[in-house]
């Protein structure tokens, strides 16, 4: 188990390689871990600014790769837990590259991430980020904290400032020492530990319903369905956020799952059946 | 000259300036040919428009009418090429009325070129020139800055190139009007099929001293393909959320009603 | 003839002040490092219940030319032999042809050495997170490809994973990918999905019952694979001249070539 620990045990920075030539060497080489950190460059002065223009569609909407985006996630500390909830659209430009993207990811049976900004990097580091809890785990034979594993990945996300990373996650977990834990780190190295985060372009949106509504003392199903309206409200007024509801519920068992469901029919039942959103109207007169 | 307004020029090239670029400029898709033979001249265009990669029109008409004996088919710009050979057919026109002569091809020829000059190639209108007149049968090309071509047979658009490897392969001097028809017909099928920007059917016009036969999809090798599947929804399948019939009587209240007296009336063109 | 391409959604803003050179005031101008070709085409996958089916149209344009008029999108990974005939997972990639290759090949290499090593094949989820790493390594100089995998999972059910090009993924029921994505995409989503279609007389209003999402039968997939390149062949002009089609089942993989019109 020590030679286990020792081979994927060396500190980032020093995995870190810049450039690729030695790219084929986890073909033959046993040793490279899967997630290894070894990334190509572009042969340029300013690889950068480089990859700004070719992926960027905010400052060159005219780039050639467009990388698909996440939108509106929320995560909030209540006497029960925590719920996390997102919506399922990703955006490359214009286009609606999916409806049904998992925004939730699950580091490990008790720690929850969410992601915004790049899928990709959200995707990658969030999966590395679980292989460190999991590290954390056989070294020191007990759980990692939440307030550790975000410190983790803000300081991985830090080493790469600049270079064009971009996501927003909100790290939430349950432990004994900590109990209800949620932290909050973006790209640009920023972690904050808080009871309430929205990210993404639809978090004005999402902090309108969730701060009017919010209480440290609400019961599991108030609580969840506040993480459901919020989301809705930020699919039904952010055209980047959309498709489903994702919503999970962390406790110190482990998170629960409750559902991912089309915001289309839970709109129509939120203004029918509670006479909310009156702006939208089907009368013909 | 009436038609053009300048009064955002001055604004517009101030923000070209601080490096706002201009409208990008619509160097389009087309394949057009020209080709004299003994007696007449052939004129021949495909039929595809396109706006950046989609095709807008699978059938649209290049081969545009200046006078009863002149034709013109247009690549570049669609609405500039489409405007250009309008006002010069109408110029032309009165010209002819007031020295009570057919019009010559020339005259069209340097109308055209005179009117793109003076606008140093901002009206966008590549054009392939063709006619029979008193003093013979001429083809021309006429670029958008003003230039002019006198030659036996003619290729422009971004089709040119596959069209004229065609012409400098086949071509002969002194051909007929079957071989000049086939001619264009296989030039305008290279860059139907050799350049993204050209595509669908050849429209190809024929000018003789008495007249001129206008052969609108003289080839159609790219008919679309039967669906394998119908794709025809049961009633019912769309959801509705409210219904509400206005009926006859009722629409008076929004709109004017007029009843039309033919029976028939006119059929909508539409695209078959 | 551009008739409409003031059209922004076409172009991108035609007038801008984001896309605005930001180094060229002062005469100099900067020679970029332009390392990408877009080589259009089109590919299409779609997962049923024994069965996923790979597609995509076999032309490689650059600009207003073609380059070839059979070009293969569609790829076997992952078997012993140079001819793949004991490949299990497909692999098609389109955007720039010569990131696609380089990105099959390593791929390729990749699933070969799995092989070697373990003594069976690599499933197909296990394939797709390491494709997934494998863009994500380029995160900086990315392949500039859409991929799209498919495969059988372990139940024998067909399973297709689609890609952005720095390697965030998802398995799905269907995806279109490349040029002609945005047209044929709503049409697999109202197809495949029966995305807005309800059943008739299921009920009034909102009680009206959507259309049951069961997985469609393979003779029937495959004439909507054709049908829909046959559409966007019609109104796209990178897309044509041949249809490329990969079947992937139990007993193995199944190849077509299919003729597109070829203007």
């Amino acid at each position: 188990m020590d030679t286990l620990v020792a081979r994927y045990s060396r500190p980032a920075n020093l995995q870190r390689e810049t450039y690729a030539e030695d790219q084929h060497d986890d073909l033959y080489n046993d040793n490279s871990p899967a997630l290894s950190l070894k990334f190509a460059m572009p042969p340029v002065a300013q690889p950068s600014a480089w990859l700004r223009a070719a992926t960027d569609d905010r400052s060159n909407p005219n780039c050639p790769i467009k990388i698909a985006h996440g939108t509106t996630t929320l995560a909030f500390r209540f006497q029960g837990g925590i719920i996390v909830a997102t919506d399922s659209r990703a955006t490359a430009g214009n286009w609606i590259a999916s409806q049904t993207v998992k925004k939730v990811i699950e580091i490990n049976n008790c720690l929850l991430g969410t992601m915004a900004g790049g899928a990709a990097d959200c995707q990658y580091w969030l999966a590395w980020l679980g292989m460190q809890c999991r590290l954390h785990e056989l070294r020191h034979k007990r759980r990692i904290s939440v307030a550790a594993a975000s410190k983790i990945l803000a300081n991985l996300v830090y080493q790469y400032k600049g270079m064009g990373l971009s996501m927003g996650t909100m790290c939430a977990g349950v432990t004994k020492e900590e109990g209800p834990a949620l932290y909050y780190i973006d790209s640009d190295g920023t972690r904050l530990s808080g009871n309430l985060f929205c990210v993404g372009s639809g978090q004005t949106f999402a902090y309108g319903v969730l701060d009017a509504e919010y209480s440290y003392d609400l019961s599991e199903e108030a609580a969840l369905e506040l993480g459901r309206r919020s989301i809705l409200a930020a699919t039904h007024r952010d055209a980047y956020s959309g498709g489903f509801i994702n919503l999970y519920h962390v406790k110190e068992e482990g998170w629960v799952k409750h559902g991912f469901n089309d915001t289309n029919p839970i709109f129509w039942k939120t203004k029918l059946e509670k006479g909310e959103f009156t702006n939208v109207t089907s009368s013909l007169d | 000259m009436p038609g053009f307004d300048f009064s955002n020029y001055n604004r517009n090239a101030a923000l070209h300036a601080r490096g706002v670029p201009l409208p990008k400029a619509t160097s389009t898709g087309t394949t057009i040919v020209g080709c004299i033979y003994d007696g007449g001249v052939v004129i021949a265009a495909d039929t595809r428009a396109t706006s950046g990669p989609i095709v807008a029109d699978k059938n649209c008409e290049k081969l545009h009418y200046i006078a009863p004996q002149i034709w013109c088919a247009g690549a570049g710009t669609a609405a500039d090429t489409e405007f250009t050979t309008a006002l010069i057919s109408s110029q032309l026109e009165l010209h002819s009325l007031s020295t009570g002569r057919k019009p010559r091809v020339v005259t069209c020829m340097t109308l055209l070129k005179q009117h793109l000059f003076r606008y140093q190639g901002h009206i966008g209108a590549y054009l392939v020139v063709a006619g029979v007149d008193p003093t013979g049968t001429h083809l021309f090309t006429v670029h958008a800055h003003g230039s002019t071509d006198k030659l036996p047979y003619v290729t422009m658009g971004s089709g040119s190139l596959a069209a004229m490897s065609v012409f400098e392969t086949q071509w002969k001097p002194s051909c007929t009007k079957e071989d000049a028809m086939e001619l264009c017909s296989q030039a305008i099928q290279a860059g139907i099929f050799n350049d993204l920007g050209s595509g669908s059917n050849v429209d190809l016009a024929i000018i003789t001293a008495d007249k001129t036969t206008l052969h609108r999809g003289f080839v159609k090798p790219n008919e679309r393909s039967q669906k394998l599947k119908n794709y025809k929804f049961p009633r019912g399948t769309t959801a509705v959320l409210n219904e509400k019939v206005i009926t006859k009587d009722e629409i008076g209240k929004y709109v004017s009603v007029h009843e039309l007296e033919s029976a028939e009336g006119e059929k909508m063109d539409v695209d078959s | 003839m551009a008739m409409f391409s003031q059209n922004p959604i076409m172009n991108g803003p035609n007038y801008s002040f984001a896309e605005a050179p930001k180094a060229a005031m002062d005469g100099l101008r900067e020679h970029r490092f332009n390392p990408y070709t877009d080589n259009g085409g089109s590919t299409l996958a779609i997962a049923g219940d024994g069965f996923a089916i790979m597609a995509g149209d076999t032309r490689l344009t650059s600009g207003y030319s073609i380059n070839t008029r059979y070009a293969p999108k569609v790829f076997k990974i992952g078997g012993t032999t140079s001819s793949q005939d004991d490949a299990n997972i497909l692999l098609s990639v389109v955007g720039f042809a010569a990131d696609g290759e380089a990105l099959q090949e390593r791929l390729d290499s990749v699933c070969k050495m799995y092989r070697y090593r373990h003594g069976k094949p690599m499933s197909v989820n296990a394939c797709a997170k390491r494709l997934s790493t494998i863009l994500y390594q380029k995160r900086f100089f990315p392949y500039y490809v859409y991929a799209i995998l498919g495969g059988l999972d372990e139940e024998g059910k067909g399973a297709v994973y689609s890609y952005d090009p720095v390697g965030s993924y998802e398995r799905e029921q269907c995806r279109a990918g490349g040029a002609a994505a945005s047209l044929i995409m709503p049409f697999l989503d109202n197809q495949v999905n029966f995305k807005n279609q309800y059943v008739p007389g299921s009920g009034i209003g909102h009680e009206l019952q959507e259309r049951d999402r069961v997985p469609l039968p393979r003779d029937e997939v495959e004439i909507l694979v054709k049908d829909a390149f046959d559409s966007a062949v019609e109104r796209h002009i990178e897309v044509g001249d041949g249809l490329q089609m990969m079947i992937i089942t139990k007993d193995g993989i199944e190849e077509k070539v299919l003729p597109l019109k070829k203007d």
